[in-house]
């Protein structure tokens, strides 16, 4: 694993943006900044030299699509040509059901890219218009049967959790609209409500779920899923066998990663650092020295402590879980006992039930 | 030089916030005794803990010379005084040090609570007391009111009263006029045996003890063999000297009237009691001077590190703290919950405070602190008595014949409008009523005798809330009477935490019982298990509340592999549960304790 890597590219725009989000995203800009942020980006990959294989590629944002998908197929282009991708290399990009027009989607499939990720949030018109999403669930479904059309088989549906609004029917109905379009792969999100959103503002009158609803959610998500078919591979995100992101597993393998853009994280050359996050600063610095946008000069190299920490707090996320010792497994016994972990073949992990208090866990294993 | 006649020693008596401090600044900076560069905001209020709550709470003398109006030099001493009930004590001693006191009257407040118990402690030490008049810079002051409440009040004349700015810094003269014109110069027979008090000491690591002392009668001088007439403890005199704002000037010898200090290589500050009298060993006084007393700690409280490993840190910072505060006492304990940890004994509440605030600011330490308790006396049924402290010694009901419990005569001065609420407040501390008296058409005062552990947890809060901080107390302890006392024992999970239960009179032992389980259940985080919070007296439960089981814990998504920021999410929420203890199964924050000690007046 640590001979290979991952690519991630951040686009951090939008053709508007949600009343949840507190993202580091632009609405709504021009398209000079747009045209300049992807000539940065093509100059940050060019200076990026290495030997490794590439196993994934993922563009997220933001929404990836907004920044014009000429420009976009560009900077594709330009990892083509500098990196070595394995032949089975999984090459995923996000998608906004509101934004994404059915030729750009060919054109991507086209272009190499063969994992879409749709954020669909909700099937439920009612709270797509609560989040401020700019789509319906009949537009959506068109969105999910032309990426079919256009060859993306490995479609995953970002499904929300604790909607202002939502019920335990209405999320069940999300799923099985989601389940129903062929979504291989779902991932879940518990909206959570951070400062400076419009949502932050109004979250005393927004009827928020309680934590006691939100929880038994997590349960009917589980619950549903399983049947469904589908494998809990990971704290938030369900699969068909085959169907697992090895993007996000490699992360979680503590796998080592390069990102491109304004505000992209990176865990390369023995250090976590990440680029500025301002675009204007990131187009600037972007040149030579892949370096340059970074704040890789000031970021600790990671100890091997911090790697041991890394190790359980990631590998946790995911059923395989982590080797277990003789003193892990006696830290976590009354945990097995009662049912928040398991172990299997020498891994130790959690179990749904486990997964539902995982920050509890593992804080209590660092 | 020495001339006693030109010798000038005096305090200065205030209530909080009536200026004490600011005056004392702008004397010495009238005389040049610290240039106004040196000013750091009331230099005599050393402690920067007294300077944030604007309270005195050691002794400080300073002398200075003064050039007055009559061409004459005059040298004063400016012996400075804690200002809260808690040192009444300390307070006497240093006013026993003087020949007057200024007594500062802040011109918008008039007259309050320690305005009358340092005045009447100022009359019982025979002072003459020079009453100022302060902040007549204030639109709100009424100097001709203030004036009236003196004279009517006091019984002092108040007419000549120096007006005074200390803010501003005006007629600041006519302070230092009145000290040379009003108060007397020192009685005294340098050539009489040596007869000096104590009014205050401190710990310095290079020269020991250092003695704050008035001489009487007699001279002290290097090399003399002398002799604590109280602790008997002898040495012979390293150094002695007197007392700029930020130095100690060391000179041959002091004589009766003057204000100084000696040292002599002494290393326990038990054996240089405040109020204790200094004498020669080879030609010793006839009698000590009156009044001396040994403190006696009135509140105990169990102290404990937060982090267990912090232990002998905390013995340390005790055993530094002691060095320069004779009251304060402690004795290690152990406790199931909490494990080691040290009985405490304080003089009072604000004793306790300063003690906590400056062991966690000065040697940074985290501690738990268990509900403070008063001594209860109890008469067994085997007919001998004991002195509990600590509600973990607290005997069986059945063994127990009459249980008594210290009470304390209470003053409390009130601007009227607020009479009634205060009265009510004291009738719920279990007050008796004694009586009440009008000082003016706003302000009355009103006499209460009062359980004592009934005001050691939050009665000075309820009284400033509920007279918008106007009200004023002032307490002194009388004795000791019968009282209908239980022991009240808090259980999580079924399991009794000993650091949670303490004393209590039978007919509060409900609501209290109440509202600290409530309190405890608002402060556990969720966990694993359902935790029943139980309140009982003996075996049985008289309140319960419930910390549901934790059901969701986990965090939202990782965005853009961004891992830095979950790591660290996480290693704060492990930071916050290594600070837990934990109670069999159950953790129990540091935040819990302390949540349970500040119950709201309220409810």
């Amino acid at each position: 694993m640590p001979d290979e890597l991952s690519i991630y590219v951040h686009i951090p725009f939008c053709a508007r943006k949600c009343n949840y989000c507190a993202f580091y995203s632009l609405p709504g800009c021009g398209e000079q900044i747009k045209r300049d942020y992807a000539d940065a980006l093509i100059r940050q990959i060019n200076a990026f030299q290495t030997d490794k294989t590439v196993r994934t590629v993922y563009f997220g944002g933001g929404t990836p699509p907004v920044l014009g998908a000429q420009r976009l197929l560009s900077v594709f282009e330009t990892i083509k040509n500098n990196f070595l991708l394995s032949a089975d290399c999984e090459i995923t990009v996000e998608v906004n059901p509101g934004s994404v027009k059915p030729d750009e989607l060919t054109l991507l499939r086209e272009a190499g890219f063969n994992r879409l990720s749709v954020g669909m949030q909700s099937a439920v018109d009612s709270e797509l218009k609560i989040l401020g999403r700019q789509y319906t669930r009949a537009h959506f479904q068109t969105i999910m049967e032309s990426a079919q059309s256009a060859g993306f088989e490995n479609r995953s549906v970002d499904v929300m959790f604790g909607i202002p609004g939502q019920t335990k029917e209405s999320l069940q109905e999300s799923l099985r609209f989601a389940l129903g379009l062929g979504a291989a792969h779902i991932s879940i999100y518990n909206l959570t409500i951070e400062e400076g959103t419009p949502f932050f503002r109004q979250k005393d009158v927004l009827g928020l779920p309680d934590e006691e609803t939100e929880s038994e959610m997590y349960d009917l998500i589980c619950e549903t899923m399983q049947k469904a078919g589908f494998h809990h591979y990971e704290i938030s995100n369900f699969a068909l066998s085959g169907f697992e992101s090895k993007h996000n597993l490699h992360y979680w393998a503590c796998g080592r990663y390069a990102g491109f853009g304004a505000a992209a994280h990176s865990y390369y050359n023995g250090k976590r650092f990440s680029n500025v996050s301002d675009v204007e600063k990131y187009i600037a610095l972007a040149g030579d020295d892949y370096y340059a946008p970074t704040d890789y000069e000031k970021q600790p190299f990671l100890t091997e402590d911090d790697q041991k920490e890394e190790y359980i707090l990631l590998g946790l996320r995911t059923s395989k879980g982590i080797k277990a010792d003789k003193t892990l497994l006696d830290k976590c016994k009354k945990y097995v006992e009662h049912g928040y972990a398991q172990v299997r073949n020498g891994y130790l992990s959690l179990t749904d039930k486990g997964y539902r208090i995982s920050n509890y866990i593992i804080s209590e294993l660092i | 030089m020495y001339d006693i006649k030109k010798i000038r020693n005096f305090s200065i008596i205030a209530h909080i916030d009536h200026g004490k401090s600011t005056l004392a600044d702008r004397l010495l900076e009238f005389t040049h005794a610290v240039s106004e560069r040196e000013v750091v905001d009331q230099m005599l209020d050393s402690m920067e803990l007294e300077r944030e709550r604007g309270i005195t709470i050691k002794a400080r003398a300073v002398r200075f010379d003064y050039k007055a109006d009559d061409g004459e030099i005059y040298t004063f001493n400016l012996i400075d005084t804690p200002g809260h009930v808690d040192f009444g004590y300390e307070v006497s001693r240093s006013l026993k040090a003087c020949e007057g006191a200024l007594l500062v009257v802040d011109a918008t407040q008039g007259i309050q609570a320690q305005t009358l118990a340092n005045a009447y402690l100022a009359v019982d030490n025979d002072l003459e007391i020079v009453p100022v008049i302060n902040k007549i810079d204030l639109a709100s002051a009424d100097v001709e009111m203030t004036k009236r409440e003196i004279e009517d009040i006091i019984g002092i004349p108040a007419e000549d009263a120096p007006c005074i700015s200390a803010k501003l810094g005006t007629n600041i003269k006519d302070v230092l006029e009145k000290v040379v014109k009003d108060i007397p110069c020192p009685k005294g027979d340098p050539s009489a045996p040596l007869k000096a008090l104590i009014f205050d000491s401190f710990y310095d690591a290079y020269k020991g003890v250092i003695v704050y002392i008035r001489v009487f009668d007699g001279t002290i001088a290097v090399g003399d063999k002398i002799r604590m007439m109280n602790s008997c403890a002898e040495y012979e005199v390293v150094e002695v000297g007197t007392l700029s704002a930020f130095h100690l000037n060391p000179c041959a010898a002091l004589r009766a009237g003057e204000v100084g200090y000696f040292t002599a290589s002494i290393k326990n500050i038990q054996e240089t009691e405040v109020g204790d009298t200094v004498t020669h060993v080879d030609r010793p006084t006839e009698k000590p001077m009156p009044g001396f007393k040994k403190a006696i700690p009135m509140v105990f409280a169990g102290i404990y590190p937060a982090d267990g490993a912090r232990y002998e840190d905390l013995k340390d910072a005790l055993e530094k703290l002691r060095l320069n505060d004779a009251s304060l006492v402690f004795e290690p304990e152990t406790s199931a919950a909490l494990g080691f940890g040290f009985r405490c004994g304080f003089l009072g509440l604000l004793h306790m405070e300063v003690i906590e605030e400056r062991l966690e600011r000065e040697f940074d330490l985290d501690l738990i602190t268990t509900a403070p308790s008063v001594i209860y006396e109890l008469k067994l049924v085997n007919g001998s008595v004991v002195r509990i402290d600590n509600p973990s010694n607290y005997p069986k009901p059945e063994e127990i014949e009459t249980a008594f419990e210290p009470i304390v005569k209470a003053s409390i001065i009130t601007p009227a409008e607020y009479v009634g609420s205060i009265m009510e407040l004291c009738q719920d501390r279990r007050g008796t009523f004694k009586d009440m008296k009008y000082i003016d058409a706003n302000r009355t005062e009103l006499h209460y005798e009062l359980p004592l552990n009934e005001i050691i947890y939050d009665f000075f809060d309820a009284l400033k809330s509920r007279s918008k901080g106007y009200a004023s107390l002032d307490y002194e302890i009388i004795g000791y009477k019968p009282s209908k006392l239980v022991k009240l024992d808090i259980l999580l999970n079924g399991d009794i935490v000993d650091a949670l239960s303490f004393i209590v009179h039978a007919d509060k032992a409900y609501p209290r019982a109440r509202r600290i389980v409530e309190k405890l259940k608002d402060n556990i985080p969720r966990q694993l298990f359902e935790i029943p919070v139980q309140a009982a007296i003996g075996g049985k439960i008289i309140a319960r509340e419930t910390v549901k089981a934790l059901r969701k814990d986990v965090l939202a998504k990782c965005y853009g592999g961004d891992i830095t920021r979950k790591k660290k999410l996480l290693e704060k929420q492990k930071e916050g549960k290594k600070r837990m203890r934990t109670f069999g199964t159950v953790q129990v924050p540091p935040e819990a304790f302390m949540a349970v000690l500040k119950l709201d007046d309220e409810s």
